[in-house]
């Protein structure tokens, strides 16, 4: 019901000719950038590093704000409704590097994808906890509940930052990197795992620098190269048409 | 061991608790957001700002949150326009404000207003009033009702600005309140400890709670807590040592967090890990 529900929404992010220039910056990281993603969809951008995908996923959920062009995420205009589209938002950021010492256990760090979810003077409740618990069970985490975030490996907390997304329970996912510091094994479970969360609805946008950790189950590719989109369609076409090729000079993905 | 009037010890002390409090909790802020040059540049900024208001015969604890309010406000436009890194303005700042301060305290007229000054500098008990005090008492509640009401948006804020941020929190209002704590918390701890080691006492604290807990609930608890005892206890070597208060409290801070550096149960683990 859910996923048909999504699926029926229109355009769940749209941009028009949407460029954004960094502070102090003259040329824009994202040049007059045109997209459309429907509800349900599993969009993943690819391109090389530098290109603008980054850039690409802040703008969609307002952290970097567009300075020209139109950009509308759930049918609201982003700038001026930012802390509204980004509780819908779950992002995954690209994997940062942890302060070994740092303070945070894993329980709170994936309970914090759910704050703007519960909302200001409002204190977690079971519920909650229950969805943080079965986020940390979806990605094989359960057991390091309580384990200081400083003490996992790089793909433990890139399975947390994951888990902190999935507890958000939102209908948009931005996925930076996903699969940074994942052993092949891991990387086959979260692609498994995306793959599930595409089926169950959520539209899910995932960035990527490398065109063979694209999950099968990726309806459209869009292709950037010097914060330009350069090419764009089913997987299919685009492998076809070669732009991946020419942007990004690898090899052609088994899909 | 010197003698006081019980009514002065009483303020004294109670100026020590909430010094301790505020400062510390401030400084799990500090720390966690890598402020800590920004709060180093705050402490000498309310310090110019409490010698200007001795020189114009105003209340320097509002001249000191003016200074610091300002500082912290024209620190980060500053680096943009200039293309700095932060940390070569703080650097300037700071230097200019103690130029300031020095200047002040120089054209500060009379002996009294002299006295004022160098109190103002090294911290001492008898520059607390019961105002002061008060105001201390107000900043303790407020900042422990921001916590409390505020913990799951702090603890979000803490680890990591953006994914808070992109979780829908307005992280600059957040910003905004924490940077004004700080400032008020610099301010109102100015006259007990000293306007050269009022940073101490957001640092050392929250340091010394580091080397003991993984859990950021813990931290929350304990640095207030350090930061209190290290008051209490600095407060006491002063009355025995007749050392001025503001050192007292900083020497037996840094003995704490010497310690705790070398015994530290979180070192090891991480160490052994390793």
């Amino acid at each position: 019901m859910r996923a048909e529900q999504m699926r029926m929404e229109d355009e769940t992010i749209r941009l028009e000719r949407v460029s954004t220039v960094y502070e102090g910056e003259r040329i824009p990281a994202i040049r007059e950038v045109d997209i459309s993603v429907h509800g349900g969809d599993f969009v993943c951008i690819v391109g090389p590093n530098g290109s603008g995908k980054t850039t690409l996923l802040e703008t969609i959920n307002g952290i970097l704000r567009y300075t020209s062009g139109h950009g509308s995420v759930f049918g609201m205009e982003i700038t001026s409704n930012g802390s509204a589209i980004r509780k819908r938002i779950g992002y995954v950021i690209q994997n940062f590097e942890i302060d070994p010492l740092s303070p945070f256990l894993c329980k709170n760090v994936v309970m914090s994808g759910r704050t703007g979810k519960i909302g200001l003077l409002r204190f977690p409740e079971a519920d909650d906890w229950d969805a943080v618990r079965e986020s940390m069970i979806r990605v094989g985490m359960e057991r390091w509940w309580s384990r200081p975030i400083g003490k996992l490996s790089g793909g433990e907390f890139q399975k947390i930052l994951i888990a902190r997304a999935l507890a958000q329970e939102p209908d948009v996912y931005l996925l930076d990197e996903p699969y940074a510091n994942l052993d092949i094994r891991s990387r086959h479970e979260i692609s498994e795992l995306l793959t599930e969360i595409h089926v169950a609805g959520p539209t899910l946008l995932m960035v990527s620098h490398d065109v063979s950790s694209i999950p099968s189950s990726c309806t459209h590719i869009i292709v950037m190269d010097r914060g330009s989109i350069v090419g764009s369609g089913s997987a299919t076409e685009v492998i076809e048409s070669g732009v991946i090729d020419k942007a990004l000079g690898m090899r052609r993905p088994n899909l | 061991m010197i003698s006081i009037p019980m009514a002065l010890l009483i303020t004294a002390t109670l100026g020590s608790v909430f010094a301790g409090l505020t400062c510390s909790i401030a400084g799990v802020f500090v720390v966690r957001l890598n402020m800590a040059s920004i709060g180093f540049c705050m402490s000498h900024a309310a310090f110019a700002g409490a010698a200007f208001g001795v020189l114009i015969e105003i209340d320097p604890l509002l001249t000191a949150m003016l200074f610091s309010s300002i500082a912290a406000v024209l620190l980060s436009p500053v680096a943009s326009r200039a293309k700095l890194s932060t940390d070569v303005v703080i650097g300037i700042i700071f230097s200019l404000m103690i130029a300031l301060a020095f200047i002040f305290l120089n054209l500060s007229p009379g002996e009294a207003a002299s006295g004022s000054a160098l109190r103002i500098l090294w911290g001492s008990i008898f520059a607390v009033s019961e105002f002061d005090v008060l105001y201390l008492a107000i900043l303790s509640v407020a900042i422990i009702s921001f916590v409390i009401l505020f913990y799951k948006e702090i603890l979000s804020l803490l680890f990591n600005r953006k994914l808070a941020e992109a979780a829908g929190i307005n992280t600059y209002v957040f910003m905004l309140v924490i940077v004004f704590m700080t400032g008020l918390a610099v301010s109102f701890s100015l006259k007990l400890v000293g306007g050269l080691l009022v940073y101490a006492l957001i640092i050392n604290p929250t340091s010394t709670a580091y080397q003991y807990f993984w859990d950021f609930r813990k931290i929350m608890i304990f640095s207030p807590l350090i930061g209190v005892a290290s008051c209490i206890a600095g407060f006491t070597f002063s009355l025995e040592t007749d050392f001025p208060i503001g050192a007292s409290i900083v020497i037996v801070s840094a003995a704490l967090l010497t310690v705790s550096i070398v015994i530290s149960p979180k070192r090891r683990t991480a160490k052994g890990r390793a």
